[in-house]
């Protein structure tokens, strides 16, 4: 029974490897294709079935002018947009998630619990319900197709998950823990910078990792709040795709997409490994 | 060091409600510069609400604090200069065991060399001197229990020291050297110490004064002796000593004896202006003794078993079916099925609706 446990077990990881590792081995090899390689018959190893180039991956850095796509502007847009977003997200998350962990709020009947739930609430609805007043919004303040347009809309998409994560690691973090900081002779304030935001470390890197994630990977508002002015990242990788596919480029651009989420994921994975979430104040 | 003075204080958590259920009750008490004051009694008495209320943490529903005579009800945590230590080790997981002792220093804005000296100090006391480099969140659980007690006592000039239960994660024999370390940081630096235990054995050998509190109210203030021999209610009694003093509901025979059914039992208590009906006598099974033959306050009782612990025997056995138990010298021969035992008149207490009188 136990090995047969074992043998399910590994199956079930190998297949949920493969189904992971497969498309991007598929990308990376229809990277370094070219047109020929890609259309003409099924082709797997580099120089044996084809040719590698490097072209695809080239038109990503040249200006349209010659012939390539320039992801480049887009890029330093979305880790602009997205590094913004998630820093000021996650310093208004955890004020707001610290003060519904240690202080109780009471108006009519909401209690903490309903506020978080609000927080939470945001992301519940679907994202086409918040896409017209969003656009109402920046019309109105002119921040329409900007950088910092876009900077506040992901700010109010991130700071729920910011605070959803944070309330609960505070919570978890005994409240003896501040009193004793009291007690030593700090205030609230430093109470809170000094001793409880240090032991919050790893919460605060989980929840800079689904701030992260969820603003880099955002393609619907990015894709309404912006025309020409300004592009990210997710639209302009979609926008290459035009009347003859160039899986070539469109396999690069998507793999150098993915790039800072692997970077972010291998980081993260450290802090988590180390057991460090729990708390572990006693 | 401070004079710790509570005055009329009493705390209700829903003070707002139609009904609030005080955690204490109205009380005074003041704690002396330099004492040692144990708060005994059990779980959900009002002892850690207490504590809390003098540190600042809870402020209390009516009434004054005072340290020194200087009001300080309105005064944050922070500006009391009191010292806590909790139940469980609270420790500042990202700092190192030193930083962690010189919080506190820090905080107050202390010299480097006067926050060095003290640190030293402090962690020599505890025996921690040889982990202050280790991250503290490496430690044990009774050292890290320790670096809590160390950031209590690494401040001189803190009004008191107040601690909930801080032994409780720490093993017998450390606690007991910790304890005896305690009295002579206490008498060194002549900080006022309130400790909060359950555990009468740590009040007893701990304390110069010992404060038993049951549902939010303080029973008695005493000395350990007077606590022992002269309980002011039945609940301290019954909660004092081990096993528990011996309580037998009883009848007024005159004006100094009681009927235990048909036994008469004479007390040193002036009984003539007692009407009420609720009367129960106690005495201390260490004060029980076997009687080489019968005479006044002797009473024929029947055995029914007898355990050796080693340093005495509990004699355990039936009074007017009411159970009696005595400690007798172990080296004392007990004959088997009846024996007579004395209650010595000067031990007896006499509870008029569960208070002495």
């Amino acid at each position: 029974m136990n090995k047969f446990y074992i043998i399910l077990k590994y199956s079930f990881i190998t297949l949920w490897t493969v189904f992971i590792v497969a498309p991007f081995l598929w990308a990376v090899s229809t990277s370094f294709k070219d047109f020929q390689s890609v259309n003409s018959k099924v082709t797997y190893i580099p120089w044996l079935d084809f040719e590698p180039t490097l072209e695809g991956w080239k038109v990503l850095i040249k200006s349209p002018a010659r012939g390539g796509v320039d992801i480049v502007e887009p890029y330093f847009n979305s880790i602009f947009v997205t590094c913004t977003a998630s820093l000021i997200s996650i310093v208004l998350g955890t004020l707001a998630a610290y003060a519904l962990s240690r202080f109780t709020f009471k108006v009519g009947f909401v209690r903490n619990n309903d506020i978080t739930f609000f927080f939470i609430s945001q992301r519940i609805m679907p994202p086409i319900v918040l896409s017209i007043p969003f656009f109402i919004f920046l019309s109105t303040i002119g921040l329409l197709d900007s950088l910092i347009g876009l900077v506040v809309v992901y700010i109010v998409l991130l700071m729920p998950i910011a605070v959803w994560i944070m309330v609960d690691f505070f919570n978890r973090v005994p409240k003896e823990l501040d009193e004793t900081a009291l007690i030593d002779g700090c205030n609230p304030y430093q109470a809170f910078y000094k001793v409880v935001l240090p032991n919050s470390i790893p919460g605060l890197i989980v929840a800079g990792m689904f701030c992260i994630i969820f603003g880099w990977i955002d393609f619907f508002f990015a894709f309404i709040l912006t025309f020409t002015e300004v592009q990210l990242l997710p639209v302009k990788v979609v926008a290459l795709n035009s009347s003859i596919t160039p899986w070539w480029s469109l396999s690069a651009s998507a793999l150098v997409s993915v790039a800072p989420l692997i970077i972010v994921a291998f980081v993260v994975e450290r802090y988590l490994s180390k057991g460090n979430l729990s708390g572990a104040l006693k | 060091m401070a004079k710790i003075e509570l005055s009329n204080i009493s705390h209700s958590y829903n003070p707002n409600e139609t009904n609030p259920i005080y955690a204490l009750n109205p009380f005074s008490m003041t704690w002396e510069n330099g004492k040692r004051y144990a708060i005994l009694g059990p779980s959900g008495c009002g002892k850690t609400t207490m504590l809390n209320i003098v540190s600042g943490l809870v402020k209390p529903t009516k009434g004054k604090i005072l340290f020194d005579d200087i009001e300080v009800t309105n005064l944050i945590t922070e500006q009391r200069n009191i010292a806590q230590v909790f139940q469980f080790p609270v420790i500042y997981n990202t700092m190192t065991v030193y930083d962690n002792l010189a919080f506190p220093l820090k905080c107050r804005n202390f010299s480097k060399d006067k926050i060095e000296e003290r640190v030293n100090s402090v962690s020599d006391t505890l025996k921690l001197s040889s982990f202050l480099n280790s991250p503290a969140r490496k430690l044990t659980a009774d050292q890290k229990q320790l670096i809590s007690l160390g950031r209590g006592l690494v401040r001189e000039d803190v009004a008191g020291v107040l601690m909930d239960e801080p032994l409780t994660v720490i093993d017998p024999d450390l606690k007991f050297r910790l304890r005896r370390s305690l009295k002579e940081i206490n008498e060194q630096y002549k900080t006022t110490l309130v400790y909060v235990t359950h555990d009468q054995n740590e009040a007893m050998t701990f304390a110069d004064n010992i404060i038993v509190m049951d549902q939010g109210e303080i029973v008695q203030v005493g000395l350990p002796k007077d606590l022992f021999e002269r309980p002011k209610t039945t609940f301290v009694g019954y909660f004092i000593g081990s096993p528990a003093m011996n309580l037998f509901e009883t009848e007024i025979a005159s004006s100094n004896e009681v009927n235990i059914g048909s036994i008469k039992i004479k007390t040193n208590t002036d009984l003539s202006k007692v009407k009420n009906k609720n009367v129960k006598l106690g005495i201390r099974s260490e004060f029980i003794d076997i009687a080489d033959n019968q005479s006044t306050n002797t009473v024929k009782v029947k055995i029914n078993r007898i355990e050796d612990f080693g340093n005495f025997k509990l004699l355990t056995s039936t009074l007017e079916n009411k159970m009696i138990k005595s400690k007798i010298d172990r080296e004392k021969p007990i004959s088997e099925g009846e024996v007579n035992l004395y209650i010595p008149p000067e031990k007896c207490c006499v509870y008029v609706d569960e208070k002495l009188i």
